[in-house]
């Protein structure tokens, strides 16, 4: 758990790999930096933050008995700090341990 | 994975837009866009009340556009030519199906992209509404494809034409 003071020197991808994990004690969480596949997009051209684009896969006890709207809306939620200062565009896979593991 | 993606899928009929766009810019191509300063991702999320030019809110413009058009997207660029990957999957996976599809580039106006993010309480672009319904981004649509509930969802729209 890293210091208040502190969090503003971590990368986006530690940022958001604290906050999905804190609140959504995932058992699997992957947080993939993809902005390379993104640098010519017209939208971001002249943004000085490189981490702009990123994958998300999380499985949590969490999404059990959620949409996947609602699933993703809770991601968004977590990250909104993330996408109002640069964040520019999120995947996400949101996955109960069930679904990872039907024949259990 | 998007060549794979986009041999998987069948052309589809050519793509409309609605006739009346907001602000009386119909078609703008990549060159001519002009992308507003602002971080695309902002969202305070509160409600969007300015008054258009007409007098109408655009959350009763976006209101209407959904209740109208039993697919509606939301997205960067236009379906014929989107200007990002997320909205081009969108487009990709609807043209599977029959249906027309009518848009809004987001990035023609930025007071628009803010108050479709107000009304869906969505920060991301593209959004896809199906019969007035908020559906969510390209990753749910994709995943909707695969399941077989987009086709479910999209059969009535299908059998109209």
């Amino acid at each position: 758990m890293s210091s208040r003071g502190a969090s503003a020197l971590l990368s986006r991808a530690s940022r958001i790999r604290s906050k999905l994990q804190t609140a959504l004690e995932a058992t699997v969480l992957e947080v993939d930096d993809v902005s390379y596949q993104h640098a010519g997009h017209a939208a971001v051209k002249g943004s000085s933050d490189k981490e702009t684009h990123f994958n998300v896969k999380i499985v949590s006890p969490k999404f059990e008995g959620q949409s996947l709207v609602k699933r993703h809306r809770l991601v968004y939620d977590l990250l909104a700090e993330e996408l109002q200062s640069g964040l520019h565009a999120l995947s996400i896979v949101a996955k109960t341990l069930h679904e990872t593991n039907p024949n259990k | 994975m998007a060549t794979s993606l986009s041999n998987m899928f069948l052309k589809g009929i050519a793509a409309r837009s609605l006739s009346r766009p907001l602000n009386g810019l119909f078609y703008c191509t990549r060159y001519s866009t002009t992308v507003s300063n602002d971080s695309d991702t902002h969202d305070d999320f509160k409600p969007a009340n300015k008054l258009e030019n007409s007098g109408i809110s655009l959350s009763n413009v976006i209101e209407q556009d959904v209740k109208d058009n039993p697919v509606m997207v939301y997205m960067k660029g236009v379906p014929d030519f989107p200007q990002c990957g997320f909205s081009s999957l969108a487009v990709r996976v609807l043209k599977h199906y029959d249906v027309p599809i009518s848009a809004r580039n987001i990035l023609d106006d930025p007071d628009l992209k803010n108050a479709v993010k107000a009304f869906s309480n969505w920060p991301t672009f593209p959004q896809i509404f199906i019969k007035g319904e908020f559906i969510g981004g390209s990753d749910i649509v994709l995943n909707m494809h695969q399941t077989g509930e987009l086709k479910e969802k999209l059969k009535d729209i299908t059998s109209k034409q």
